[in-house]
Order: C-alpha cells, then structure tokens, then sequence
C-alpha cells in the first residue's frame, strides 16, 4: 500500500518535507508498512490523498529506520500507527479526548472520518489556532492507553 | 401649590427632638413664609382657574403629538416622534441611500431625454419605472421611443408638485428637487429630437431591432432584472461609452454580433442616412464574407479586425462631429494578421511583452493569488519566508541547504509543560544525557538498594547523592545532623 503513498526513511527527507510544504497541511503517518492497522490506516490514506490534495500533502514515514529514531524519540510515538500533523512547519495538536493531543494514535473508522479531521486541523491553522478539537464523536476515535514515559 | 397642611409643619428632625425632651423651637419665620406662599398662591389659582391644566394641556397635546405613529416611507418604519424624525441619524442616512438608489434608476431615462431612440412594442413593457414621489408606475404604452413616457412623467407639473411635498415631509433639501425631473427646457429639446429622429427612422425600418438600445445590456429595460453589482458596472459604462454601446444579440457568435455593433453603434449617433446605407452596404458584404469565409479562425479574425478599425475610425469622425459626410472606408488586408497569434479575448499577452517576459506575467499573477491567504494563519510569517527562499533556490541564487542533522521541527511534547521551544531543548537535553550515563550504568545499577529502615540501623552507611536525594531530604528534616545515615554503594 506505501506504493501509493510518499513514504521516507531518511531525516533529511522528513525534514525537507517539513520545510517545503507550505501553506498545506502535513500529514506525517509514522509505522510499519507490514502491521496490519497501519495497513488500514494507510489504505484510508491514499484513498483520500486526491480529495485532499488541494489543502493537505500525506507522507508515510517507516518507523524502522534508523534515522527516524530521532524523531520517534522527539516525537514520542510509542504506539503505531502515529500520524502528526505539521502546517508550515509547525506542529498542530488535536484534542481528541484522548491523553495524547500532539498526534493521532490508531487509524480512522471512515474515510470521510479522516477527511474530515484534517479538515478541522486546516481550518484551525488557517486561523491561527495551534490545537483544534475533534470533530468525531467520541465512539468513532480510537482508544489506547498512554503510559507515562513508556514505562 | 401646597396640597397639605403638613408641609407647614416643622421638619421631621424636630420631632425627633421632640421625642428626647427637647425644648421645641417652631420655626416661626418658616411658617410665616409659608404662609406667604400660600397667600400668594391662591389669587394666582383664582386668576388662572387651570394654569396647571393648561400646562399639561399643552404637554398632553405635544405628548399627543409625539403618541401619533406614522410611517416614514425613507426608514420603513413607523415612529411617533413627529418631525423631529426627518433630522435623525438614520433617517438621514436612509434617506440619501434611498435619493441615490432612485436617481440612479433615473439616469437611463436622463440618458434618453438626451439621446432618443426607437421602442419596439414588444419590449415596452420591460421600458418602464415606478416613481417613489407619486407613488405610481409609469409604463411605457403605446410610445414610440423609449423613456417617453417617463421622461414627460418627470417634466409634468403634477411630478414636480409631489416631489416637492415628498422632500418637504422627509427633509430632502431644496437643492436636490431639480435632480429628479426635468424642466420645461430639457423637454422641449427632446421633443426636437424626437421629431428629426422620427424623420429618420422612416427610412431604416428594416433594422428597428438593431438600431436602439432595445437589445442593449446596457438598458434600463434590463435594469430591473440585473443585480446591484452589475447595475453598478452598467453605470460607468454607459457613462464612458455614450456613443458605442454593444447590443446583446442573440447569436453566439461574437463576430456576428461585433459586426452588427459596429452598424448599430453607427446608426445611433449618425443622423444622416446616407452615411447608414453606405455602411449597411458595407457591412452586409463583410457579414457574408463572415459568414461564407468560416476558414478557422483566419476568417473571423479578419472580419474582427476590419471591424474594429471601421469602428475606430467612426469613433474618431463621430469626435469631430456628429454631421459628418459620407465616408469611404478602405479594407485591411489579412495579409499580417496571424490566425495563432491570438488576441485580448483568448487572453494573450500583447505584443509589447516579449517572449522572454511571459514568465513575469506568471509570476505577476501567482503572486496576486497568494495575498489572499489569511495573514495570521499558523506558521504565515515563516511560510512567507520560505517561500521567497525557494524562489531564489528555484532561480539558483541561493544554494540548496544541505539541512544539518540536528533540525527538528517547532513540535509540542506530549509529557513537558512549557512552551514549544522549551521542547526541543529538552529533547536536546535529554538527548545527551544518555550519552553520560551510559558510562555509569553499572553504578546505577547498584544504587538500587532495598529499604532499610533508618531505626533499625545502627551502623553509618554512606548514601548515593543523586538518586535519593529525597529521601535525604527528609531524614533530614527531622533530625539532628549526627543522626544522618548514609548507604554505601559498595555493598551491605
């Protein structure tokens, strides 16, 4: 499925993506091109790439890579599949009830699920907000269970 | 008036003294005055037997004038404060936007008075406007030329006598009446002109569609029909094309329709008719050549561009002066006219821009796009930035930057408490101290030691700094500095 998609194993591409998209929203989806949810996630993905692409670019990130350790660290993913969003490189939090507001943890139920996220994050951005609630009910986002520090 | 025997009495503070035991002193000179007062009031009640209801009389007729509610047509509303509402904010404002609105509505018909032109019956019923000063509709019935009515509405006596009342009652200012109909001198002229007009139009009647507004966007027939925006826009045009409007026609095709501008626009200024069968002759054979040469695009170009130099050229006798003679036009050739070229209507750049410039117009218009983004989006100063940069990077000013391993993105930690920027810091921090104390992994290891309660032990042992700071804390806390104990790392 990351066929479809822009996927980056190294640093230097995740940070010039980073610095080259502007003024659209970033999708960064970092996991495993073989773990089954990230499967899921990434189908919905690039499904939707084409609907979005006129305000959001999606890039797939292997969490495997050695250079992107870096960022997993930074970022603190500890659960796959992690998707962070960046607008002109700045990073955008989503408050989707869940412990975690700097990413979005899980794949999405719908298509029009994510679509419709990443539409809340650009609006929000446009705007100048640096964190957008959900626009999903609470049955529709996906739970896990953040242990402090990964500890 | 005095209405009750208590206000001759003291003050209540008095009584109060009273109540104490208190020695009272009347107030003498008070009660005498009011006693005066008393004196003096009733012969005046007697001379007035209702000065009071007089007054309120008076009152209650002004309050009964301010109670009466009518309707100010300007605001639309209905108010009760009498003639004092005409000198109100918004009943000023309502009324310039409303003065305005009509005398807009009104410059087409002023546009005739000037410059008569033929109704066809078919669109009279379109010819026509409701007049706010009489309250009534003027429709265009059984006239000739358009406006006819309407302009002989706005010249009549009856017209000006409502306009005057309307502008009395609303406070419009004496100065503004005559901007609403036309005096006795403006009519006698278009009459004139109507008559030579009428003369002519025996002559042309077989282009009556064409001659005239009747087709003409610019019209007020339309006027009803097209939103404010584009009545807006209408207006200045008509104001700047006076001579040479184009008329709508409703053929599709462009050059037709040029073609048979060309002739009306003609037709509308030129008063002699021999000019408008030369032209006509002329035209004709250029319609047919349009129409039979459908070569492509090559055809119609030259039907285009010969049109528009007869037009110009028309424009430019009509300047000098309305009568002139008849006029013998020659015919481009085609010969350097590029079918491919391509001109102001397929959005080609103009000839003056060279080749090499056409990347400018790009640019010049990408950049108009960009202005519209909303200037305190996130991240709006930096993307600004950024964009120039790649702008010189795409031109090759600047070179690539290789990005230095350690860049990491503006990004907000899931467990800090601080500000962004304090993140990376952190991360930064926390990044070396791995690196640290990777050297003292095997003495950490050792510092984890089970508890030992502090009582049941006699013996001193040394405690490790770092990691249990607190607990030293505490110890200490209570007791005496002798009694500190300390664990040793090198094993109990």
């Amino acid at each position: 499925m990351s066929y479809l998609l822009t996927t980056l194993t190294k640093k230097e591409d995740v940070d010039s993506i980073i610095r080259d998209t502007i003024d659209k929203l970033l999708v960064l989806r970092f996991g495993r091109s073989s773990d089954s949810v990230c499967l899921l996630l990434d189908d919905i993905l690039s499904k939707s790439e084409q609907d979005v692409s006129k305000f959001a670019s999606i890039a797939l990130v292997d969490v495997d890579s050695e250079e992107i350790q870096v960022y997993v660290k930074y970022f603190d993913i500890t659960l796959i599949p992690s998707t962070v969003f960046f607008f002109n490189a700045q990073h955008m939090k989503m408050d989707s009830g869940s412990a975690d507001h700097t990413k979005w943890v899980g794949a999405f139920h719908r298509k029009q699920d994510f679509i419709d996220v990443v539409e809340e994050i650009f609006r929000g951005a446009m705007k100048g907000k640096l964190i957008v609630n959900c626009p999903l009910p609470p049955e529709r986002i996906p739970k896990f269970q953040l242990l402090y520090k990964g500890v | 008036m005095v209405s009750s025997v208590d206000e001759l009495l003291p003050p209540k503070g008095n009584e109060k003294k009273r109540g104490r035991g208190k020695k009272v002193h009347l107030r003498i000179p008070n009660l005498v005055s009011s006693l005066e007062r008393l004196a003096m009031e009733i012969p005046s009640e007697t001379k007035n037997p209702n000065p009071s209801t007089v007054t309120t009389e008076s009152s209650s007729k002004r309050k009964e004038k301010n109670t009466d509610f009518e309707f100010c047509k300007v605001c639309k509303l209905n108010h009760n404060q009498g003639r004092c509402h005409n000198f109100f904010p918004n009943h000023v404002k309502s009324l310039s936007s409303f003065l305005s609105r009509f005398h807009s509505k009104l410059s087409d018909v002023r546009f005739f008075l000037k410059n008569p032109g033929v109704l066809p019956p078919d669109l009279a019923s379109r010819n026509r406007f409701w007049c706010v000063f009489c309250d009534s509709d003027v429709i265009e019935h059984g006239s000739s030329f358009t406006c006819e009515k309407g302009i002989r509405h706005l010249a009549s006596a009856d017209h000006l006598k409502n306009l005057k009342s309307f502008m009395w009652k609303y406070g419009g200012g004496k100065d503004r009446i005559d901007r609403f109909r036309f005096t006795e001198a403006d009519l006698a002229k278009y009459e004139q002109k109507r008559i030579s007009l009428k003369s002519e139009s025996g002559t042309e009647q077989s282009h009556g569609p064409l001659i005239g507004p009747s087709n003409d966007i610019h019209n007020e027939q339309k006027f009803d029909y097209v939103d404010n925006f584009d009545r807006s826009r209408i207006i200045s045009h008509n104001s700047s094309f006076q001579n040479s409007v184009l008329p709508l026609q409703d053929y599709t095709n462009e050059k037709y329709q040029v073609s048979h501008s060309d002739l009306s626009g003609h037709v509308a200024t030129n008063t002699s008719s021999y000019d408008s069968q030369s032209l006509l002759s002329a035209s004709d054979a250029n319609h047919s050549n349009n129409l039979r040469g459908n070569v492509g695009g090559s055809g119609l170009t030259n039907g285009y561009h010969y049109n528009g130099l007869v037009y110009a050229e028309k424009r430019e006798s009509n300047g000098e002066s309305n009568l002139a003679g008849p006029q013998k036009l020659t015919q481009i050739s085609s010969a350097f006219n590029e079918p491919n070229a391509g001109n102001v209507h397929s959005g080609a750049p103009p000839p003056w821009f060279n080749a090499t410039n056409g990347i400018d117009l790009n640019a010049i218009k990408t950049k108009t796009s960009k202005s519209k983004l909303n200037p305190k989006r996130v991240g709006a100063a930096w993307a600004e930035k950024r964009k120039i940069e790649m702008e010189m990077e795409k031109k090759g000013v600047l070179p690539v930057n290789k990005f230095d391993a350690s860049w990491l993105p503006n990004f907000g930690r899931v467990w800090q408490s601080g500000s962004r920027k304090d993140s990376r810091k952190e991360f930064e921090v926390e990044a070396k101290k791995p690196v640290k104390d990777e050297g003292q992994n095997v003495d950490s290891s050792m510092q984890l030691q089970p508890y030992i309660s502090k009582r049941m032990k006699i013996d001193h042992v040394f405690l490790e700094f770092l990691p249990f700071f607190f607990l030293h804390v505490i110890l200490s806390a209570g007791k005496p500095m002798d009694d500190l104990f300390y664990y040793s790392n090198k094993g109990v």
